[in-house]
């Protein structure tokens, strides 16, 4: 019976001692990973759907509430202007979520194009959704889009239907919301 | 014992991947260059130190019934820390060793070394323990990594080192890869032990050895099982 008891005690002492010290060390590392993450996978992102900016967008970012989440917006400026907004949603792929960072045009809404944050689709197939070859074909069209085999304008990745599937409705789902938060960002950086 | 013969067992004689042959989960799979080998080896020596040093610091109260789920808290911690430390100062590293630095917690070293050494031994002769393992462990992964890099992508930690002409062995770095270059080693570290042997005059011993197929297992020796068989008997 000593012997069960100090083999609960010890145990569960060990396992809360951890989980004290882990929980400190989370909170104090916390701003430092979101900062990471911002420049290693949201910056290059935005730099591929938006080569031209002139700001930074991550240093300039702000957050907007719409159904109930909370999603960073980037904006871009070309010639001191706001010219576009980028912002990511994810939707389900074949491997798991699907994240792609839209960017929209102000002038006339219409998507400035793509670039995948978080992948983890097939490679070789699924991942193929975040070469030029697929992106290529977002820039200029206007949300929703749609795969061609339901009669949208955007061609699949061949073999991997469901990967650009997964890739078409986050672009749809950040239109959604790009649409719902149009004011409020309009608001927000107006000159 | 000295504390240095701790820390230079795992430099050579008992070299976890190529002697031991534990820990062969990351050094198949991370190794495809010589940079993922460094910073997956630096990873576990930051783990295996301090496991091996908590857990010969909590050796005596630690009940020998829980000693093992025990022990895979203390790793698992640790690896948590690791974790979260290079998400925040080594971001490109984590997108790249990615799944593994979690599956650091079941890496047999770090369980191997708590059980077998860290719990029957004192605090210093434990870290000696866990860093010269953990050092052996990252100098056979970044040896490892530099061959398939240097074969299979032309470059060393990202430095052109092969000829303008070279056309990569694109099989080095992908999985088979990694199997073909582990298989090799290991012969030559067998080779090795054998010639060894044989010039120390244990010629018959050596050649029983060798016939029995595990020639360079330090094995018995580096995980007790020896110990627990003359015990037995």
């Amino acid at each position: 019976m000593r012997d069960m008891l100090r083999m609960i005690v010890v145990l569960s002492m060990l396992c809360g001692l951890s989980g004290f010290a882990l929980s400190y060390l989370k909170m104090i590392t916390a701003p430092r990973i979101e900062e990471q993450v911002l420049a290693n996978v949201q910056g290059p992102a935005i730099k591929r759907v938006f080569p031209y900016a002139e700001n930074d967008p991550i240093g300039e970012r702000r957050r907007f509430e719409a159904d109930g989440r909370s999603f960073i917006v980037f904006p871009v400026r070309s010639g001191g202007a706001l010219v576009g907004v980028a912002l990511e949603h994810g939707s389900k792929g074949y491997g798991g979520d699907v994240n792609i960072m839209v960017g929209f045009n102000i002038a006339d809404d219409t998507l400035a194009g793509i670039g995948a944050t978080t992948l983890k689709e097939t490679p070789g197939l699924g991942m193929r959704i975040a070469e030029p070859a697929f992106t290529g074909q977002f820039p200029g069209q206007k949300a929703p889009v749609g795969l061609s085999s339901g009669g949208g304008v955007i061609d699949g990745v061949s073999g991997a239907t469901i990967s650009s599937a997964g890739a078409v409705g986050a672009v749809n789902n950040a239109a959604a919301v790009y649409a719902r938060l149009k004011k409020d960002i309009l608001a927000a950086w107006a000159q | 014992m000295s504390v240095l013969k701790e820390f230079t067992k795992g430099l050579w004689k008992e070299l976890p991947p190529f002697r031991l042959v534990l820990g062969l989960c990351p050094t198949l799979a991370v190794t495809n260059s010589a940079e993922n080998g460094l910073g997956m080896g630096a990873a576990v020596v930051f783990v295996l130190t301090l496991s091996n040093m908590i857990i010969s610091m909590v050796r005596h109260i630690i009940p020998a019934k829980v000693r093992i789920a025990c022990f895979i808290v203390i790793a698992a911690s640790l690896v948590v820390a690791v974790e979260l430390l290079m998400q925040a100062y080594a971001y490109p590293l984590y997108q790249r060793l990615g799944i593994f630095v979690p599956l650091i917690v079941v890496n047999c070293i770090i369980l191997g070394r708590a059980e077998a050494f860290a719990a029957k031994n004192g605090v210093a002769a434990s870290a000696a323990d866990g860093l010269g393992m953990g050092l052996g462990f990252t100098m056979s992964l970044t040896f490892l990594g530099s061959i398939r890099e240097i074969l299979g992508n032309g470059t060393w930690f990202g430095m052109a080192v092969m000829p303008e002409g070279y056309e990569p062995l694109r099989i080095m770095v992908q999985a088979p890869g990694a199997f073909i270059c582990l298989g090799l080693i290991l012969a030559g570290m067998n080779m090795l032990a054998f010639r060894q042997a044989r010039r120390k005059g244990e010629q018959a011993e050596a050649l029983a050895r060798q016939q029995q197929g595990c020639g360079a297992c330090g094995g018995c020796a580096a995980c007790g099982a020896g110990a627990r068989d003359a015990q037995a008997q």
